[in-house]
């Protein structure tokens, strides 16, 4: 058909307002993947660990003290049981933001998709923040959701006060401890997809990073428990302490290993910074 | 077939850039570049490496400028950038396909980016893709689109937010023939008869000659030439070539009776005459003279022969600097 009879039409504004151009970039980050079934198992799997803690809960507050013969943390209603349950999502942390987040500059930056972004009315604030957001949704779907979702469950099957008391705090010590470390997480994964341009060496380097350094400062801690603190996901567990508190994970002192977490925050924020421009100049 | 209307946008004067400077280190890409633009297809040549994509970055606001500013429909880039890129739209050269995603859904999404609401969006992503000669593959996966269908796709996604300037950088680069003359026919037809400015970024002179009423023409990041491409207006003189046998004395005699002036070039005559009437005195003046024409060639003044004469002046120039 010619162009003349296919026509074109100016654009007539319906009147409607316009989403954020951050938010525009984080929907389409987060419902794009749950069109995959693997994933959708994967979250499905994720929150397995939440419904045998939701099981103990139930029987801890039925059978009071009998549930403690059982022992360890899993009986552990309190705020540090929950860190518990937190350290047990790492490894859905690992690979779930492995399969999300790596792809997620990468991509963009291999097919030039960087500089079609930023040639929209839009900066480079909106577009992190869009891409961050998609992180830190599967982030949230695997330690906050669950967590939030079994204070409910202990809230509606504890018959007296000292349950609710017991649970009063832990969503708010949840939230804060999901933001900060979740905020470390998005920003370095990002940082590492936007250094690379092939996803699957981006995740290699996640993966690397997250499970080697958490062998490596196995055996390094031999010499020297201080070397505890090269063990990335170990430093944002310890953190937790600061928000849940309890005696330390590791040799190293919650404080210093919030103040690791942050310096990574602040690194990938770095990196970031450097790296997403439209156009890259090479001198 | 679906009915549509065509509305022309009104005529507003546009693009102004001045005193544009940009170096990648050391080096100068771009040097003390000025110029204003009206709203019509202006064609942006230069030899490769002569900084055209460079212009089409600095106007897109993605280049940190030494000196320089560009103001966009009375935006200004370094003031209000989200405000001129709101009045453009940018078709890539390199890349440009948002993976993993159909041919309307990443029209509709680049075209909320550009600030329209998602039911706008989506609407205008089915209309651009049907204008470009799309609708019939929009479901499918853009990865799997051909080089063809993939430059139509980028310039629907130039097109959807309703820009008012189109920067298109090589955008019958990797086209089969029949491709390139579509995609040169929808560049015309958004410049002539949709009101769009078309800043075309090539080194195909062809692909301008067919689209552009102006150019630009780049040679190693400064400004040579800014002017129209015209048809010679009535008045202007025109050369022809002309080759016979007889009595050539008496035909020079006779040329100059007419007010044509001679110049041989080898084999050849060169004659300087009226573009409108000359080649009808060139006959006259040999009729008279009994000179036999075996040729009458006029000699047009093309769109290459000004390019390349620029292009060797400017380095005739910088040789004797």
């Amino acid at each position: 058909m010619p162009v003349y009879e296919r026509g074109y039409r100016p654009w007539e504004h319906s009147g409607h307002r316009a989403r954020a151009p951050w938010w525009t970039i984080a929907r389409r980050g987060i419902t794009e993947p749950l069109k995959s079934r693997r994933l959708l198992f994967l979250l499905a799997v994720a929150w397995v660990p939440a419904i045998v803690k939701g099981g103990i809960l139930y029987f801890t507050f039925q059978m009071g003290e009998l549930s403690r013969l059982i022992g360890g943390k899993w009986t552990d209603i309190g705020p540090r049981g929950f860190l518990a349950y937190l350290g047990w999502q790492s490894p859905f942390v690992l690979i779930l933001l492995a399969i999300i987040g790596s792809g997620l500059i990468s991509r963009d930056r291999r097919e030039n998709g960087l500089a079609l972004y930023l040639s929209r009315p839009l900066g480079v604030r909106d577009y992190v923040l869009g891409k961050g957001a998609v992180i830190m949704f599967y982030y949230f779907a695997v330690t906050l959701l669950p967590v939030w979702a079994l204070c409910l469950f202990g809230y509606l099957v504890t018959s007296g006060a000292t349950g609710m008391q017991m649970l009063l705090l832990i969503p708010l010590q949840a939230l804060a401890y999901c933001v900060v470390t979740g905020a470390g997480f998005t920003l370095v994964l990002l940082a590492l997809s936007s250094i690379g341009q092939r996803t699957v060496f981006v995740a290699l380097w996640w993966v690397l990073l997250y499970a080697g350094t958490d062998g490596l400062a196995e055996i390094m801690s031999l010499f020297s428990p201080g070397l505890q603190i090269l063990n990335f996901p170990g430093q944002f567990l310890n953190a937790g302490i600061v928000f849940f508190g309890g005696e330390p994970l590791s040799e190293v002192p919650p404080a210093a290993s919030l103040l690791v977490v942050l310096a990574y925050t602040a690194l990938g924020a770095w990196v970031l910074r450097r790296r997403i421009k439209p156009v890259e100049v090479v001198a | 077939m679906e009915a549509t209307k065509t509305a022309v946008k009104p005529a507003a004067a546009a693009i102004a850039v001045r005193d544009l400077t940009f170096a990648y280190a050391a080096a100068p890409v771009l040097q003390d570049v000025s110029f204003g633009l009206e709203k019509r297809a202006v064609g942006l040549l230069g030899p490769n490496g002569s900084g055209k994509t460079t212009l089409l970055r600095a106007l897109l606001g993605h280049l940190p400028l030494k000196r320089g500013t560009v103001t966009v429909m009375g935006c200004d880039m370094a003031r209000d950038p989200r405000g001129a890129r709101r009045r453009i739209g940018w078709m890539p050269e390199r890349g440009g396909i948002l993976p993993g995603m159909s041919g309307v859904a990443m029209v509709a999404y680049l075209g909320e980016l550009g600030g329209m609401p998602p039911t706008d969006a989506l609407q205008r992503a089915h209309e651009v893709l049907n204008y470009v000669g799309l609708a019939d593959e929009r479901y499918r996966e853009a990865d799997t689109y051909s080089q063809g269908m993939r430059q139509r796709l980028k310039l629907a996604q130039a097109l959807v937010h309703d820009p008012d300037w189109l920067l298109l950088d090589e955008p019958t680069s990797g086209l089969d023939p029949r491709g390139r003359v579509s995609m040169l026919e929808l560049m015309r037809d958004l410049a002539a008869n949709k009101g769009f400015g078309v800043i075309l970024s090539t080194h195909l002179l062809a692909d301008v000659r067919e689209v552009c009423q102006e150019i630009l023409v780049l040679r190693q990041g400064r400004l040579l030439s800014h002017g129209r491409v015209e048809v010679a207006p009535p008045g202007a003189t025109a050369q022809f070539l002309v080759e016979g046998f007889g009595d050539e004395p008496a035909f020079l005699a006779a040329l100059q009776a007419a007010g044509l002036a001679a110049a041989r070039r080898e084999r050849l005559l060169e004659i300087t005459a009226p573009a409108d009437a000359g080649a009808r005195l060139v006959l006259a003046a040999a009729s008279a003279s009994g000179f036999a024409l075996r040729r009458l060639q006029p000699r047009r003044e093309t769109l290459e022969d000004l390019f390349y004469q620029l292009v060797d002046d400017a380095d005739d120039a910088r040789s004797k600097d």
